[in-house]
């Protein structure tokens, strides 16, 4: 039997993180946020703020936040749950963490 | 010391007004606020004065401290410390009388109640306390290094008793840096006598209406009597408590502070959810911020945060049962609204969508005043008309009409004031600011609140029914 690192397993998971491009985590989070809204034409970039998007409340932002947690299996502090301006901030926040 | 007041409005509120613009430097100026916020508080609260300077002083203490550690342990314990702090504070004032009797029924023991009085606003200055060292915690803002400042923030008489809930972020700029000019001063001075008159004129004669059908308990009263009532009812609360936000944001800007919304036409509303962005924000938007996301319900957050924000609604508003079946009430219907989707509401014709809203609003406010379960039952089964069949009551009775036809007036002006009626005008005028008529609307303007101030005071001079909503607060 093969034992791992510890070290070696860290290096992997960077070496994953830092595989998830930009532009993918736009993609999946795109397919979150149609999924949560409803809504197969829902378009998001950095700048889309809840006003944008009509159903977009504090309530949906409950379910919208699970339902990132789950995609990319991490967690949101509660600030940034409270804090969080625009997606942007959410991607750079998946960027961190989010695999 | 209350706003609706001979004695606050013609002399301590001038008083204050003279002594801050006779001084010149912002520190005089900032320290005869907190001057006359203390003797205003102390006025009616000699004692308690002192748990709001310590209540400052120890949440100014903490910001700082924990501002050292960011996200590390020692600053997680020093959040909850404060937290445990302020709300134990709370609890204990406002809620400890409430626990020990819901205690005694159920387990049908005899402790007994202590009464303890509830230093007035506490409800409203514990929540600003709470909303600045979350905020520093989370480096929203950073902490105040001078108390002065601090103090002045949470003891600033015209949001110290009943709101709104100012963020400290919101006026951390204008405590060491602000100026009061003349737009200023005639914004604040209209808007402080459109909040009396909401108050004085109407508010207070709708009182007298609910006293006089509600005060000696409904059974009885018919389904049309307890409809009427209760919708004067939810009126009165609206002029009472908006008005007096009226008047803290205008004086705010008599004193160059710019305070945010409290209140936006919340019966103009087409959803229950769209009633807690108009009613109440500072109320509304604190529980937003500071609970709804709180992390400690994991999967099953979606419902339970929502739960827990309304029960915490419910019993912010006092320490009885109703008004946590009021807040609870709130919750099903967001949650109602919240499942059934947008898009299908959206579907919904207009009327429909005011009339559903204003219907349930309205019995909310039935769950709000009576704080009798017997009574609330009563209510109940008054408006749904089953006290017709179980109480052979009338549908319709004499003194409801008589009423309704003696006070058409009163209750006209009540159904323009809750339209934004003001707002549409404004515009109008503002849409015409290079002719002749803005001038002599804004002269206009001025005259008509002269006189609503003459009339407000004669009315207070012989009020007999001058009620304050927020001694349970």
């Amino acid at each position: 039997m093969c034992s791992v690192s510890p070290e070696v397993l860290e290096m992997v998971t960077v070496k994953k993180e830092t595989e998830m491009t930009e532009k993918e985590i736009y993609t999946r989070l795109t397919r979150v946020f149609q999924d949560v809204f409803d809504d197969d034409t829902l378009q998001i970039n950095g700048e889309t703020t809840a006003d944008d998007v009509d159903d977009w409340d504090s309530l949906s932002h409950i379910t919208l936040i699970a339902a990132v947690e789950n995609e990319f299996g991490m967690r949101f502090k509660m600030k940034e749950v409270s804090t969080m301006a625009n997606v942007g901030e959410m991607v750079d926040l998946i960027a961190e963490r989010g695999h | 010391m209350i706003f609706a007041d001979l004695f606050f409005l013609f002399l301590f509120l001038p008083v204050c007004l003279l002594c801050y613009y006779q001084a010149s430097r912002l520190k005089t100026r900032n320290l005869i606020l907190i001057i006359f916020s203390l003797i205003f508080y102390a006025w009616g609260e000699p004692l308690w004065v002192f748990l709001l300077i310590f209540s400052a002083f120890f949440n100014w203490f903490m910001a700082l401290q924990l501002e050292k550690f960011k996200d590390e342990l020692p600053g997680k314990i020093l959040l909850a410390v404060a937290l445990c702090v302020d709300l134990g504070f709370l609890f204990v004032f406002k809620y400890t009388g409430f626990f020990v009797e819901t205690i005694n029924a159920i387990f049908r023991t005899g402790i007994p109640v202590p009464s303890i009085r509830l230093p007035i606003g506490i409800s409203f200055f514990t929540f600003q306390a709470i909303s600045y060292v979350l905020d520093v915690y989370w480096e929203t803002v950073p902490a105040q290094k001078k108390f002065r400042h601090f103090l002045l923030y949470l003891s600033f008489f015209p949001q110290l008793i009943a709101g709104p809930i100012v963020r400290y972020s919101d006026v951390e700029k204008e405590l060491t840096k602000r100026r009061v000019t003349p737009q200023d001063f005639y914004e604040g001075s209209t808007r402080v006598v459109i909040g009396l008159t909401k108050k004085v004129l109407l508010a207070n004669n709708l009182y007298t209406i609910v006293e006089n059908f509600f005060g000696n308990g409904i059974t009885g009263l018919s389904t049309l009597g307890t409809w009427y009532t209760v919708i004067i009812y939810s009126m009165y609360v609206y002029f009472d408590f908006s008005g007096y936000s009226d008047m803290a944001i205008g004086m705010g800007r008599l004193f160059g502070f710019h305070f945010n919304e409290n209140f936006n036409y919340p019966f103009i509303t087409s959803s229950i959810a769209e009633f807690w962005r108009r009613w109440h924000i500072s109320l509304g938007s604190f529980f937003r911020d500071y609970l709804l996301y709180v992390p400690i319900f994991g999967k099953r957050r979606q419902y339970l945060n929502l739960f827990l924000v309304w029960f915490c609604t419910g019993m912010w508003h006092g320490a009885s049962w109703n008004y946590i079946l009021w807040g609870l009430y709130y919750g099903f219907w967001i949650f109602f609204e919240q499942k059934l989707g947008k898009k299908a509401m959206k579907k919904w014709p207009v009327w429909f969508k005011h009339l559903y809203s204003l219907f349930l609003i309205v019995i909310g406010f039935g769950i709000f005043y009576f704080e009798d379960f017997g009574q609330l039952g009563q209510f109940f089964l008054n408006i749904t008309g089953i006290s017709m069949i179980v109480n052979h009551s009338g549908f319709a009775d004499p003194v409801t009409w008589s009423s309704l036809l003696n006070n058409l007036f009163l209750i006209a002006l009540g159904v323009v004031a809750c339209l934004p009626v003001l707002p549409r005008i404004r515009t109008w005028f503002h849409d015409n600011r290079d002719t002749r008529i803005f001038k002599i609307g804004k002269i206009s303007w001025v005259v008509i609140c002269g006189v609503a101030l003459v009339i407000c005071s004669i009315a207070l001079v012989d009020a007999t029914n001058n009620p304050f909503l927020y001694w349970r607060f």
